[in-house]
């Protein structure tokens, strides 16, 4: 049973075109939706939860029409905005347990389970606490949480990192990968980020002017081509040419030397190179190819 | 991926526990946005700064019905029925106090969410939007119904304990006991609802008590200064318009004719015109909140 499939999804607004005839199946795992701010990620989530209603063409989420059987769908799913929507005056663990609440569990379980929740996305004493005194990042736990409490099948995620620091974006995406992973959840998360992306889904979906670009594993858009790096102590230029000059592609990248990984032999041509030239070998490691350079010229990235 | 520090992560990891439990739907979503909103209104669950006005002014909305409490109790067995109070009357003496309520809590109910922009949150869940704006309105009339009904029913008791015949009095005020629960639902539903709508069209909190006072005000003024200054025969529909309109009501209800103060003494309506005006008010606001709801992007 496909987790999301959208057939011709369209959304104008008035001349704005938001969705193009949007064409998406997608199985359950940990998906990353990738596009430039504007590109219809934020439409493509809402109109799966019903916040809004396609200008034409269907979407189903685990058989079920997101219009005419919108509740049911709605119970299956969780939803943490971009945007800020907490109630300040509140604390975390009143907030979360009427969300539960409002998803349908009773109250003992609701509860429960909002303890656990907390603990799980990390807040512990401070959600006795109003939220007022929140830092960012202990908000963003809290969207998480109510998101999360009520165990649905699949959660909905717009730009879980934003507004946080790089710390604090570190914690998130582990959150989410845990929940993915450990947990067992399906997760769409949206993100301008492809590195974010990269380290916490399995399966990508590009969608640029509302439409779709790709989508695939992400093994199949990395996997093409692996890099080694190579820092030296020495001419790193030196060490490129040499290598060019052995039919290998290398480029000198300021302080590492980059080679594309073909297969032992690479290393081999790594080691003779430099021992020809005398130059110290510091690290080699291997890169996964990077999200960012497959799209540079496919999707222009928001701030 | 950064290694989250061991000390966190060993808190974390109790591993996930799914929920195979009941699951409610739209029906309890309903109730609990109901129960939540009725609390909200009064402050519950939140700091004591939010407790004070709501409870303020529930107690004066009360004080008019103590007062003939204390003189029953004073009067207990005299020969005397001293009425100050009467039931037909007791809603003009509080009307500010209600307006007041209504002004202070209306925009907690309808423009917070908004302001907070946690409609998303439940426009996502099994809530449909119709329902938010049912319970919302519901839980706004509960929460009237406590200072309308409330000091009613206290007043009946005050009056009953006054004079020497408590069972005699209850025997021949029976025909009270409609009156009292329809007005006081019909002055909660109304100032509910008037409330209700203003406060989902202006989600900024001040701006919208300041609305819902000045709207109450200003229509009484303007249908007052009508009757004063030109032929009552047409002034008097300005008064369907403003919060006399629910007295007229509630006058016919109980039976009564406005007193000689009364700016309704002059106007030739039915006593079923002013209910059909107070319903109508109360249909046009609710339907006008369900629109704004209907289409507020969440």
């Amino acid at each position: 049973m496909p987790l999301v499939a959208t057939r011709g999804l369209t959304k104008r607004y008035g001349d704005v075109v938001a969705l193009d005839g949007l064409d998406l199946e997608l199985e359950p795992g940990v998906i990353g939706l990738v596009g430039a701010n504007g590109a219809g990620k934020s439409t493509l989530l809402r109109i799966l939860l019903g916040l809004v209603e396609p200008t034409s063409g269907s979407a189903e989420m685990f058989d079920l029409d997101v219009v005419a059987q919108g509740p049911a769908v709605r119970r299956l799913i969780g939803y943490m905005p971009e945007h800020d929507c907490l109630p300040l005056d509140v604390s975390a663990t009143e907030f979360v347990a009427h969300m539960a609440r409002l998803s349908g569990l009773p109250r003992a379980a609701a509860r429960e389970r909002t303890a656990e929740t907390l603990r799980h996305v990390g807040l512990f004493e401070e959600r006795y606490r109003e939220m007022r005194g929140y830092s960012t990042g202990m908000r963003q736990r809290v969207k998480l949480a109510q998101a999360l409490v009520h165990d649905p099948r699949l959660m909905l995620l717009d730009e879980p990192t934003n507004g946080l620091d790089p710390e604090g974006r570190d914690e998130m995406l582990d959150l989410v990968r845990r929940i993915g992973n450990d947990f067992g959840l399906s997760i769409v998360m949206s993100s301008h980020l492809l590195a974010e992306i990269e380290r916490v889904c399995d399966y990508l979906v590009v969608i640029e002017g509302g439409r779709l670009v790709q989508s695939d594993r992400i093994g199949a858009f990395t996997g093409r081509t692996e890099t080694l790096t190579v820092e030296v102590d020495g001419d790193g230029a030196a060490l490129a040419a040499y290598l060019r000059d052995h039919g290998h592609e290398a480029r000198d990248e300021r302080h590492v030397v980059a080679v594309d990984l073909v297969d032992r032999a690479t290393y081999d041509a790594v080691r003779d190179g430099a021992i020809s030239l005398g130059l110290g070998l510091v690290r080699i490691e291997q890169r996964r190819q990077r999200l960012e350079d497959l799209f540079e010229d496919e999707v222009e990235l928001g701030a | 991926m950064p290694e989250s520090p061991a000390a966190t992560s060993s808190i974390y990891d109790l591993g996930y526990r799914g929920y195979d439990g009941p699951r409610a739907g739209r029906r309890s979503a309903l109730q609990t946005l109901y129960a939540s909103s009725l609390r909200a209104a009064f402050g519950l669950g939140r700091r004591t700064s939010s407790k004070i006005v709501p409870f303020g002014l529930t107690i004066l909305a009360f004080v008019p019905a103590v007062i003939q409490l204390g003189v029953g109790a004073i009067t207990s067995g005299l020969d005397a029925n001293i009425e100050i109070f009467e039931h037909h009357d007791y809603f003009g003496y509080v009307q500010i106090v209600l307006v007041l309520f209504a002004a202070a809590v209306a925009p907690e109910l309808a423009g917070r969410d908004q302001r907070n922009r946690t409609l998303s949150l439940y426009f996502s869940r099994s809530l449909s939007r119709v329902d938010y704006v049912a319970a919302k309105l519901a839980a706004l009339t509960s929460a009237m119904l406590v200072l309308t009904l409330g000091p009613q029913l206290v007043l009946f008791v005050g009056n009953g304990m006054s004079g020497d015949d408590l069972g005699g009095y209850l025997r021949d005020s029976w025909d009270l006991v409609f009156p009292i629960l329809a007005g006081s639902l019909l002055v909660s539903a109304t100032i509910a609802a008037v409330g209700l709508v203003i406060a989902s069209y202006v989600p900024r909190r001040s701006f919208a008590t300041a609305a819902i006072i000045g709207l109450f005000v200003l229509t009484l003024a303007v249908a007052n200064i009508l009757m004063e200054s030109i032929d009552p025969a047409y002034a008097q529909y300005a008064l369907l318009t403003s919060p006399v309109a629910w007295e007229g009501a509630i006058l016919w209800l109980f039976g009564e004719q406005p007193g000689s103060d009364n700016v309704l003494r002059d106007a030739t309506f039915e006593g079923a015109v002013y209910l059909a005006a107070a319903l109508a008010t109360i249909a046009v606001a609710a339907a006008l909140t369900l629109r704004r709801f209907l289409r507020i992007q969440a």
